[in-house]
């Protein structure tokens, strides 16, 4: 019973999930619910670049703002509903990380985080300054939502929780294939993935520019939640600050991880938020988190408790390798020990 | 674009250079220590701001002149260097990739701290020779220079003379750059490799503080001002190429004068940019920056 | 040993230097199709610089490389690997977080997007992955992280999977460095097996037993600069390469 149960948990949690908003009713709920789906998506899409590449963009709030400007913008001047067109403009934001990855990736990984923090405060300044398009300081509003404000913030969750389940279908998808196998070879040593042939800018640009798919959605979803946007809080470097805690408190570089760390950091801080209501202190509180994280658990919970684990049940247990897609089983046995001159075991193929 | 008349472009020029010869001194330290440690300090910016608040507090609460306290800041954050560098950044050295994570995360813990304690106001120090301008004549041209300017430059040049004379004249300096050329031949020779890492932040440090210092005499800051500045500061740096000093002088003027000029040619709220945009193009084409080594990885 | 071909792997007038130091001089080399190839020298005498050279992680000063008639000076170290180049490093390097299927996985060629988003490995990969890492005795180790193998089954594991991308010449870098004679012995054989398979090999050796007995070509090197080349009875009596040898 428990093996079933602990197997099929995804569809359990999703089937929760579901049913929260019905159980806790309060508006307050909802929001934080949207609030921790949000977070979660977007850790999930910092991990891709973060967490499977190892190159940690300090600066991805700069997709988030951008994705919430073009979603804002766009509802202002077409019409468009960011329900629909906050996907679409994702994909913008996605081709402007790849043009922008391009450029920042030449380099090696400290040169990269430094350019994600100065991009960020070039997109931050731009939209200060770009009055006609952006609104300037005093920001940018859009419609409100078309649903009455009893239902308020239900859509959005459900909204959310949708790309939530998507990016993390995503986020696996790439760590089991080969794409992702490229980009952990590149975190774990680039210059020994680029010897053996891979083909390492074009990976990290690809894993640059799909990183900010989700990021740049969240933010249009967000600016339509929040009907109204400025650049200091659509830049705003906590943002992306968030992401990395959650990634690195739930397990760098894991599929769920950064789901984990967004289910615990989002509802604590909101309720620090509550006691303490000052958003400097939560702030604080988030640097010396990521301090500890990094000093005392450094590679996540999830991580830890795998280890934690596999000592428990064998010492010589074999690593858990089941990244990879294969539903090919244990192939030593069918695979006989060949002699050196068999030809199936010949480098190179045979010359036609 | 129109280009302002030629008097007004020497006037901005200089006082272009009097700042770029401040930010030599806010940078120093950094690539001191990238140097040194092979360590980007993205909390260099957050010590900056935390130096620029105490000599705010020490002149409001106790009068003392920020160039004063210098002498109080300065030894202050080199133990408060040496204790970070020993107890935090020292336990992270063999990940790299937590390195940056590490000093980022202090930034962030000492913009909340800070910010929790002093709120978002803007803050300056206000002197009694804050605005006082002092006329300098070139040919038949009248050049304003602001005294706190001059002040702050003349500080700059002293504290960089100090840190010159620390490099090359003493037993510790030797060392140091004996370890930025190569920690392990360094090591081979006696060199307590560990020691000059702490005692190389401590010294940056000291040269952060005492540039914060001189910092709330010329600029208005807040808690967050470290976001912005600390993007300048790397700029400054890669332009100049990481690990070099001269680099980081020669940077900083080139900054200095390009972002007052930018500021009277195209707009002063736009100027900011234009050293993140030197930035990014100095990153594509040429990493190691005008004298620096390239930012290698282990 | 195979009987030597055309040149397949050749360098014209390779210079670098790092600072004030020439760390390779004016370097002029070939290694034919075919063989087993020895490069050795003093310490110092800018053999893993060359390598560097040859593979792309340096750029040149000046000269060329050639690989098969086309020049590869200043291709991407990837590129070179595409055109059929491989190399061990004197220092193992692995993906040490990764499996050890993983890392023989890692070098095979993928062309195109639908193998980038294709399965982490395909059946036919990890067949010719499994025969390999049988011939080297490393299959039961198959999912184990390759930080957690003994110094010598990593070197062969580094060797094995520099060999799944196919490459008409290996370059090794002190494969027998630091490891027991009896994988030593085990090297020399599978070298000598896959170079009747047809891979030309390079091999930089401190070694002088297994130079002498592996390679059916020496270079020499010292000072940057190749000093000597030939059969390994004409190079052991060179008197050029005992003085450097001996000089030191």
């Amino acid at each position: 019973m428990l093996p079933h149960l602990t197997r099929r948990w995804p569809v359990y949690a999703v089937l929760a999930l579901l049913a929260y908003p019905w159980i806790w009713r309060a508006p307050y709920f909802h929001l934080l619910g949207f609030d921790t789906l949000l977070g979660a998506t977007m850790a999930v899409s910092w991990n891709i670049m973060g967490g499977y590449t190892g190159y940690k963009s300090l600066g991805h709030s700069a997709f988030f703002g951008l994705g919430a400007y073009l979603v804002a913008i766009a509802a202002n001047r077409w019409g468009w509903n960011p329900l629909w067109s906050a996907p679409l403009l994702a994909l913008v934001v996605v081709a402007v990380a790849l043009l922008l990855g391009w450029i920042m990736l030449r380099t090696t990984g400290s040169a990269f985080v430094i350019a994600t923090i100065a991009l960020l405060l070039i997109f931050r300044l731009l939209a200060l300054n770009l009055r006609g398009i952006t609104g300037g300081a005093p920001g940018l509003s859009q419609p409100l939502p078309p649903w009455s404000p009893e239902f308020s913030r239900l859509p959005f969750f459900y909204y959310m929780l949708i790309w939530t389940l998507v990016a993390v279908a995503v986020s696996a998808f790439i760590v089991r294939s080969r794409f992702g196998l490229g980009l952990l070879a590149i975190r774990d040593d680039e210059g020994k993935a680029e010897m053996v042939g891979v083909n390492t800018t074009l990976y990290k640009v690809l894993a640059f520019g799909l990183s900010a798919y989700f990021v740049g959605l969240g933010g249009g979803i967000w600016s339509y939640f929040q009907t109204h946007i400025s650049p200091v809080f659509a830049f705003d470097l906590r943002i992306g600050v968030d992401m990395i805690l959650m990634t690195m408190l739930g397990g760098l570089g894991t599929v769920w991880g950064p789901v984990l760390g967004a289910f615990i950091l989002i509802p604590a801080r909101d309720f620090i938020l509550f006691r303490f209501g000052a958003t400097q202190i939560h702030l604080a509180i988030s640097g010396a988190l990521m301090l500890a994280i990094i000093l005392f658990l450094p590679r996540g919970i999830l991580p830890t408790l795998q280890e934690w684990l596999e000592r428990r049940r064998a010492p010589a247990s074999a690593f858990v390798g089941a990244r990879l897609m294969t539903e090919l089983q244990d192939e030593s046995a069918a695979t006989a020990s060949t002699p050196a001159g068999d030809p199936h075991s010949r480098v190179r193929p045979a010359p036609r | 674009m129109s280009l302002p008349p030629t008097s007004v472009l020497i006037q901005v020029a200089i006082g272009g250079l009097l700042t770029g010869g401040v930010y030599a001194l806010l940078v120093s330290g950094l690539t001191l220590i990238f140097g040194v440690m092979r360590v980007i300090n993205i909390a260099h910016g957050a010590f900056l701001v935390l130096s620029a608040y105490l000599a705010y507090w020490l002149f409001t609460l106790l009068g003392m002149d920020p160039i004063v306290s210098i002498a109080v800041l300065a030894p202050l954050f080199f133990v408060l260097g040496v204790l970070v560098q020993r107890y935090l950044i020292a336990r992270v050295r063999q990940e790299p990739g937590l390195l940056v994570l590490v000093t980022f995360a202090l930034a962030i813990t000492l913009e909340g701290v800070m910010g929790s304690l002093w709120r978002t106001t803007g803050r300056s120090v206000r002197t009694a020779y804050t605005g006082e301008v002092v006329p300098l004549a070139l040919g038949d041209l009248t050049v304003r220079l602001p005294i706190v300017q001059l002040v702050g430059f003349a500080a700059a040049v002293i504290a960089l003379g100090v840190l010159y004379l620390l490099l090359t004249r003493s037993d510790l300096g030797r060392a140091i750059r004996a370890t930025i050329q190569n920690p392990d031949a360094a090591q081979l020779v006696g060199v307590n490799v560990a020691l000059v890492r702490a005692l190389t932040f401590g010294a940056a440090l000291a040269s952060v503080a005492a540039g914060g210092a001189v910092f709330s005499l010329i600029w208005t800051f807040n808690a967050s001002s470290h976001e912005a500045w600390i993007s300048k500061m790397l700029s400054i740096v890669v332009l100049g190429g990481m690990g070099s000093l001269p680099g980081a002088l020669v940077g900083a003027l080139i900054i200095g004068v390009a972002e007052a000029v930018a500021a009277v040619t195209i707009t002063t709220y736009l100027s900011p940019i234009v050293s993140y945009l030197i930035l990014f193009f100095i990153l594509v084409f040429r990493p190691q920056g005008l004298l620096g080594s390239r930012i290698r990885e282990a | 040993m195979s009987a030597a071909g055309p040149p397949l792997l050749w360098t014209e007038g390779l210079t670098r230097s790092f600072g004030g130091i020439t760390a390779v001089k004016d370097c002029s080399l070939e290694v034919r199709t075919g063989s087993i190839t020895g490069l050795i020298g003093p310490n110092g005498s800018g053999k893993t610089t060359l390598f560097n050279l040859i593979t792309g992680i340096y750029a040149a000063d000046g000269g060329e490389v050639y690989l098969r008639d086309r020049r590869i000076t200043g291709l991407t170290p990837s590129r070179i690997c595409h055109l059929g180049l491989s190399r061990t490093f004197q220092i193992t390097r692995l993906f040490w977080d990764l499996s050890v299927l993983e890392n023989m996985i890692v070098p095979v060629r993928q062309v195109g997007l639908r193998a980038l988003l294709g399965p982490g490995m395909y059946r036919h990969e990890q067949e010719r992955a499994l025969v390999l890492l049988e011939r080297v005795g490393l299959t039961h180790l198959k999912e184990q992280p390759a930080g957690k193998l003994s110094f010598g089954q990593q070197k062969l594991l580094e060797f094995a999977s520099v060999l799944m991308s196919e490459p008409d010449v290996v370059l090794l870098d002190e494969p027998t460095g630091g490891v027991n004679p009896t994988i030593i012995r085990f090297m020399m054989d599978l070298i000598r097996a896959l170079n009747g398979e047809g891979v030309t090999f390079l091999v930089v050796e401190h070694n002088m037993t297994v130079v002498m007995e592996l390679c059916d070509h020496i270079i020499v090197m010292n000072h940057g600069q190749k000093i000597a080349a030939g059969s390994p009875p004409v190079v052991q009596q060179d008197p050029v390469v005992l003085d450097a040898y001996l000089g030191v």
